[in-house]
């Protein structure tokens, strides 16, 4: 199974004093387009920040492993630096900061992306052109003031610009406007292409799925994992609700 | 204009005792209420030059009458600008501290008048400069003033501003303190007229054993004034900073609002961080917050600025960087500019300087 990307085996994760993920297994292959569904509270936002290395949560089962190498016990620096990108359901706000220095300081850590400071400039230039971010906002302060649409593009300004191999996409469709969300999965699909990057999309919404080529769909309820199945569950998901998924879980507890 | 000081010798020296008190006193043994300062005694040939007309003389500076009357002796001569509704101005006061100037400003910004006024205090080792800035804004006048201090190693500033806000008129203010062995940044502004209104967005920075004294006061007079005071600090080695805030709700500012916020990022072990937010409250229909957030950064921001790759440490070298990135980015002008550059080259390296310069497009740029 070595050309599995993320290998996520017997995963138990919670807060200090909550347990909210059990036994999760899931694995997401080089490239590909992975969609994750479920009813609010369900445990999908921990599983996206439990694999980005979260110290919030603890793993108390289990593995993650990533691109070969175990991540479980690596901090989120490092698992960033292997290639992980979770873009933010609430992207975190940090003045005294402006974008352009964030950025820059951040593709400068890789390897892989070091590069002048003017193909660096050109680079950027070009994603907020295709993002349809004004070039001043590269210049204000991190998140600061943004509206709610802002901060997502400014995360997808982000995935496209650190190219990494997996991105987890928190509800990064919600709170934007239709030119928005036409704009932000042009860029979903930008990235598809242009990086060959895998997805792991956690979303409501099928729309944001329009442009994209879905391999497998997972459901989680109360923090397990408890169907999978090709793109064409979504539909059925849409049509008749998590039910029948919570129905069965509960069937299975009292067994 | 600016004047060298010409002193005899080194031990040629007068004692400012009481720089930048602030107008409540604390406890003594604090050793909070003001700081010393040694500078070159001032040396007159002939008589003292032409003069800022009288208006300017009843300004209140922060940094005190004592240091006040030092600067004014010092330069013995003074400009003024006048900046009219017809012609919006940009003001510069380049204050080279090598050459241990001493500037004496008064800018009156006539009635619906807009100005800009950038100072900037630079030099590479040495001295003792200083600047006196004095703004008269009248009725809905616009100004925005940009303050840096980026001096070197070895050098001794002193900052003095003094506002006065007639009705309706705006200040916004960017103050950036970016170096300098010994710094006193002393400000005060006025606002006298109704719904007259003060934005200050301090950001500081005192590496090695620099020491940073800083004294704002903002008088709310009028009516319906506003003050907002935003300061952002980082405190690296064995820096030492002293803060005073105070705002003074005076009685007859009926809704009056003001605040005063300060977050500080320590990362040295022998920091001393001295802070003193004060609100004088002389009016019931007022409201007024300080705040004060002291250590590292939030957990969600470093959380956040680790899972986009940034070790602890670099993202607190990410701060620095960036307090100088903004400066840049407000420095309004080519050689503020290069001053502030010139600065991070020192604490950041000739790598990284030259990085911000590209980076932001400031790179072909002649100063
Ligand atoms: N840091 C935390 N502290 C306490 N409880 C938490 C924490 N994070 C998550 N939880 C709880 O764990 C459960 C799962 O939350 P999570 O945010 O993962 O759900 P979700 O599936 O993303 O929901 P939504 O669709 O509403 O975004 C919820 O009951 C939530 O309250
Ligand atoms: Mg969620």
């Amino acid at each position: 199974m070595s050309d599995q990307l993320l290998i996520i085996a017997g995963l138990s994760a919670g807060t200090e004093d909550k347990p909210i993920l059990h036994n999760i297994d899931l694995t997401v292959g080089a490239g590909e387009t992975h969609v994750l569904m479920g009813p609010n509270g369900a445990g999908k936002s921990t599983l996206g920040h439990v694999i980005m290395g979260d110290p919030i949560y603890q793993v108390t089962d289990g593995t993650i492993t990533f691109d070969g190498q175990d991540v479980t016990d690596l901090g989120a620096d490092k698992r960033s630096l292997a290639g992980i990108f979770l873009s933010y359901q609430a992207p975190v706000e940090v003045p005294g900061v402006p974008l352009y220095s964030f950025l820059r300081t951040i593709c400068q850590m890789r390897p892989e992306l070091k590069t002048t400071a003017r193909k660096f400039r050109e680079r950027v230039g070009k994603i907020a052109d295709q993002l349809d971010i004004d070039q001043n906002f590269l210049t204000r302060e991190l998140n600061v003031g943004f509206s709610g649409g802002e901060k997502k593009k400014i995360e997808m300004l982000q995935l496209l610009l650190l190219r990494p191999k997996l991105a987890i996409l928190d509800e990064t469709d919600s709170g934007l406007d239709v030119d928005a969300l036409s704009i932000v999965s042009r860029g979903i699909e930008a990235y598809r292409k242009e990086c060959d990057g895998a997805l792991l999309m956690i979303t409501h919404n099928t729309r944001i799925l329009e442009r994209l080529t879905v391999d497998r769909t997972h459901v989680m309820v109360h923090g397990n994992l408890v169907a999978d199945g090709p793109a064409s569950l979504i539909d059925d998901i849409d049509a008749h609700g998590f039910a029948r998924f919570e129905d069965a879980l509960a069937e299975k507890a009292e067994a | 204009m600016a004047t060298q000081i010409i002193t005899a010798d080194q031990t040629d020296t007068l004692a400012l005792s009481h720089v930048n008190v602030p107008p409540a006193q604390t406890w003594n043994y604090l050793r909070i209420n003001d700081i010393a300062f040694d500078v070159p005694t001032p040396h007159f040939v002939g008589d003292v030059y032409a003069r800022l007309p009288q208006l300017f003389g009843k300004l209140e500076c922060g940094i005190g009458d004592e240091a006040v009357s030092w600067m004014e002796h010092a330069s013995g001569d003074a400009r003024y600008v006048e900046v009219r509704a017809s012609e919006p101005q940009t003001v510069y006061v380049d204050i080279d501290s090598s050459k241990t100037e001493v500037h004496d400003t008064g800018v009156l910004v006539r009635a619906g008048a807009s100005a800009t006024i950038v100072t900037c205090a630079h030099g590479e080792q040495g001295g003792t400069s200083s600047s006196l800035l004095r703004v008269i804004a009248e009725r809905d006048a616009r100004v925005s003033i940009v303050e840096i201090v980026a001096c070197g190693e070895g050098q001794q500033h002193l900052d003095a501003i003094g506002i006065e806000a007639a009705e309706g008129a705006r200040i916004e203010m960017r103050q950036y303190a970016l170096g300098g062995a010994k710094v006193a940044l002393g400000l005060c502004c006025n606002l006298a007229g109704a719904s007259s209104r003060f934005v200050l967005d301090t950001r500081y920075l005192a590496v090695g054993s620099d020491v940073l004294d800083v004294n704002h006061v903002v008088r709310q007079r009028g009516r319906s004034t506003r003050a907002d005071i935003v300061t952002t600090g980082i405190l690296a080695d064995a820096a030492r900073k002293t803060m005073r805030e105070t705002i003074d709700l005076i009685h007859g500012a009926k809704f009056a609002e003001g605040s005063e916020i300060e977050t500080v990022l320590v990362t040295g072990d022998d920091v001393v961080n001295k802070t003193l937010p004060v609100i004088l409250c002389d009016e019931e229909d007022v409201a007024g917050n300080h705040g004060a957030s002291i250590g590292a950064i939030s957990p969600e921001q470093l959380d956040f600025m680790r899972s986009r790759g940034l070790s602890e440490d670099e993202a607190e070298r990410l701060f620095v960087r960036a307090m100088f990135d903004d400066a840049v980015i407000h420095a309004n002008g080519a050689e503020t500019r290069t001053a502030v550059l010139n600065r991070a080259e020192t604490v950041l390296g000739a790598d990284v300087a030259r990085d911000m310069a590209e980076v932001l497009g400031f790179d072909t740029e002649e100063a």
